[in-house]
């Protein structure tokens, strides 16, 4: 079971979208911003800003269930969780775009564009593949790179459940401190 | 313990896998006289059609049992007996077992054809069906496909690619009938009927067919017309592969009948995949929707159940996705008319003709089904929203009016809440 996660904290997202850049940029051939937006196929995102509760910004991506809706339903076993540990990693060579991982992710967490990795090919599943390159060089995920607000963090998952169910039983327990 | 699985494609391979990650230590046995290498089915279609080569059927290494630790027994099951918790083998070897499971899937429905030449109708369900069409198809020459349905739309779309002219005979008013509303199948009519090589006839059934002296076939319709073509083709929905049960006191014709923790009526014989009759959620009622995604999750709680855990299954439903004509088609739940009368649908639609409509029950006002035409891909949430009872009152406003910009429905907390049963 994967340790570190982005962990979302979407009361302090302010909807700026620097991570859905980022995180475009970081799967771009190039890996460089200013020259992602001129490669022939288009970088697209793997995290989204989408229109939450009372009309606030929501960020949302992959949640690397486990086990996967998503790869369950794929067919052609294109879903992999033998590339890194813990993460549904999309195996875009494998992919025939049938759509099927998009029919049952609960979270919207799927697109299908195709993708300069696989060109040729035609729409191909997109999704967070949680920077696994980035992570094994030391550094962390694209998306909490660029988020300023901390609505975005790289976080160890087993603190962050730990220290939610604190909170919940301080507050059924009426706790302050 | 000793499991033993019949049938181990999608749903026998996810119970072998879960098993084995739940009871290290247990002797596995699966039976299968199609288990080697591991292949997935649907990926025929992208076969026939030249988009993959024969060789990407297989998903898994031929190693995949051995890695796995189970022992493949490469034949058919012919009977079994709960009594004495013994599977009996066509060679006639016989395999007792602690828990059995049943995933057998399911056999082509048989077209229906009447005369001399009907054993020759090409059927599309297995590796060895599609070499046997590619081995028929010539480029320039005819076939007649029999049946509207997913598997007869992508017969015909992998014949038209093979360079064949194709006659799609469709027994219901439209193509794709179980699958769509009447407005999207009058759209894929459209686009059928404006392919060269394909005439489309709906509304006609083929009812014999005999071979032409001069070689291809003769097929005469109910509408008194005939038609002489190549090849035969026919997609014409599934039954359950359970007729191996008779005599063992549990099948019946329409699959095995399943409780909620995918038990059938004999101790220790679970059931998953294409042929359990599990509970159907979006209409409350047993039924069988012989698709990959609950194959695969049915494997999955049957192991779970059978290594001793409780873990009710919660039902599966009808989903589609069917790329089409260069858009995509997404289906869940109750969306074709028999099925949803006396339901309010709810369309939204753009200029560019994305269509997205949900289909909320009449009374309760819980969501039973959605259909997409190249609409943002968020049936995977509504899914969710079909299995969790949400009705529309649940679903925000400035989710339907703008889908592609909406956070997901399970953002809203209140829900898992609800979910929870808080
Ligand atoms: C062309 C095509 C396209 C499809 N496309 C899609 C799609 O896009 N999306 C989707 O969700 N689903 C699709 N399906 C359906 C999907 O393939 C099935 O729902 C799925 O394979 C069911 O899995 P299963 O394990 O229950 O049964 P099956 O796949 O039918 O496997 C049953 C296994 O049991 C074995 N068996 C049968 N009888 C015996 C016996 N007596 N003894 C021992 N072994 C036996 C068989 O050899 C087989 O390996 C498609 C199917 C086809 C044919
Ligand atoms: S894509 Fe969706 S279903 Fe798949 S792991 Fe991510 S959140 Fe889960
Ligand atoms: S679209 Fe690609 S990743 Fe998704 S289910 Fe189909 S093959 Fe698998």
């Amino acid at each position: 079971m994967v340790v570190k996660s982005v962990i979302i904290r979407p009361e302090l997202c302010v909807g700026c979208m620097q991570c859905m850049i980022r995180c475009a940029e970081a799967h771009s051939e190039s890996g460089v911003l200013a020259l992602a937006v001129s490669e022939a196929v288009l970088a697209k995102p793997r995290i989204h800003i989408g229109v939450g509760p009372e009309l606030r910004p929501f960020p949302n991506k992959c949640r690397h269930c486990e086990p996967a809706p998503c790869q369950e339903a794929c067919m052609p076993g294109a879903i992999r969780s033998d590339i890194a540990e813990g993460l549904k990693i999309v195996d875009m060579a494998r992919c025939i775009g049938c759509g099927m991982c998009g029919m049952v992710c609960p979270y919207f967490a799927i697109r299908y564009y195709p993708a300069a990795q696989v060109a040729g090919h035609g729409a191909v599943a997109i999704k967070c593949d949680g920077c696994h390159e980035r992570v094994a060089r030391g550094q962390v995920p694209a998306c909490v790179e660029a988020c300023v607000t901390g609505a975005l963090a790289f976080e160890d998952v087993n603190r962050h459940m730990n220290a939610g169910v604190n909170r919940l039983a301080n507050a059924a327990l009426g706790v302050t401190a | 313990m000793r499991y033993v699985i019949v049938g181990l494609h999608a749903a026998g391979r996810s119970a072998c896998a879960w098993l084995r990650r739940l009871r290290p230590d247990a002797s596995i046995v699966g039976v299968d006289p199609e288990a080697m290498p591991p292949y997935a089915r649907p990926l025929i279609s992208y076969v026939l059609s030249g988009e993959l080569e024969p060789g990407q059927l297989n998903v898994e290494g031929p190693d995949f049992w051995d890695r796995l630790g189970v022992r493949v027994v490469s034949e058919r099951a012919t009977a079994l007996d709960p009594d004495k918790k013994i599977l009996t083998l066509a060679s006639g070897r016989q395999e007792p077992y602690d828990c059995l499971l049943v995933a057998t899937g399911s056999s082509p429905r048989p077209a229906g054809v009447q005369g001399s030449a009907a054993k020759e109708i090409h059927y599309f369900r297995t590796r060895g069906h599609v070499e046997r069409i590619l081995a028929a198809c010539r480029p320039g020459g005819s076939a007649a496909v029999l049946g509207g349905g997913l598997v007869g739309f992508k017969l015909t779309m992998g014949l038209l690619a093979r360079g064949m002219r194709v006659h799609l005979l469709v027994t219901s008013p439209q193509p794709l009938a179980l699958n769509v509303d009447e407005r999207v199948g009058a759209w894929a009519a459209e686009q059928l009927a404006a392919l060269p090589n394909l005439a489309l006839q709906t509304c006609v059934t083929a009812q014999s067919m005999e071979p032409e002296p001069s070689g291809g076939y003769r097929l005469t319709l109910d509408t008194g017309e005939s038609l002489t073509v190549d090849l035969v083709a026919a997609g014409k929905g599934v039954i359950p592969a359970s007729g191996w049960l008779d005599g063992s006191g549990l099948a019946c014709a329409d699959g095995l009948a399943v409780d909620q923790r995918l038990l059938t009526a004999a101790p220790e014989v679970y059931a998953a995949g294409d042929t359990a009759i599990c509970r159907d959620v979006a209409l409350g009622a047993p039924r069988i929707n012989a698709i990959w995604p609950l194959a695969v999750e049915q494997g999955r709680f049957a192991a779970w159940n059978m290594a001793g855990q409780d873990c009710p299954y919660p039902g599966g439903l009808a989903m589609n996705s069917i790329p089409l004509f260069g858009r995509h088609v997404v289906s869940v739940g109750a969306v074709n008319p028999r099925l949803t009368r006396g339901c309010v649908s709810e369309v939204a639609e753009d200029r560019q003709g994305r269509y997205l409509k949900l289909v909320f029950d009449g009374s309760s006002g819980r969501i039973v089904g959605a259909l997409g035409l190249d609409a943002a891909p968020r049936l995977g949430e509504l899914t969710w929203a079909v299995r969790r009872g949400l009705t529309r009152d649940d679903i925000p406003t400035h989710w339907r009016r703008a889908p592609l910009s909406a956070a997901p429905l399970a953002a809203r907390t209140e829900w898992l809440a609800k979910a929870a049963g808080l």
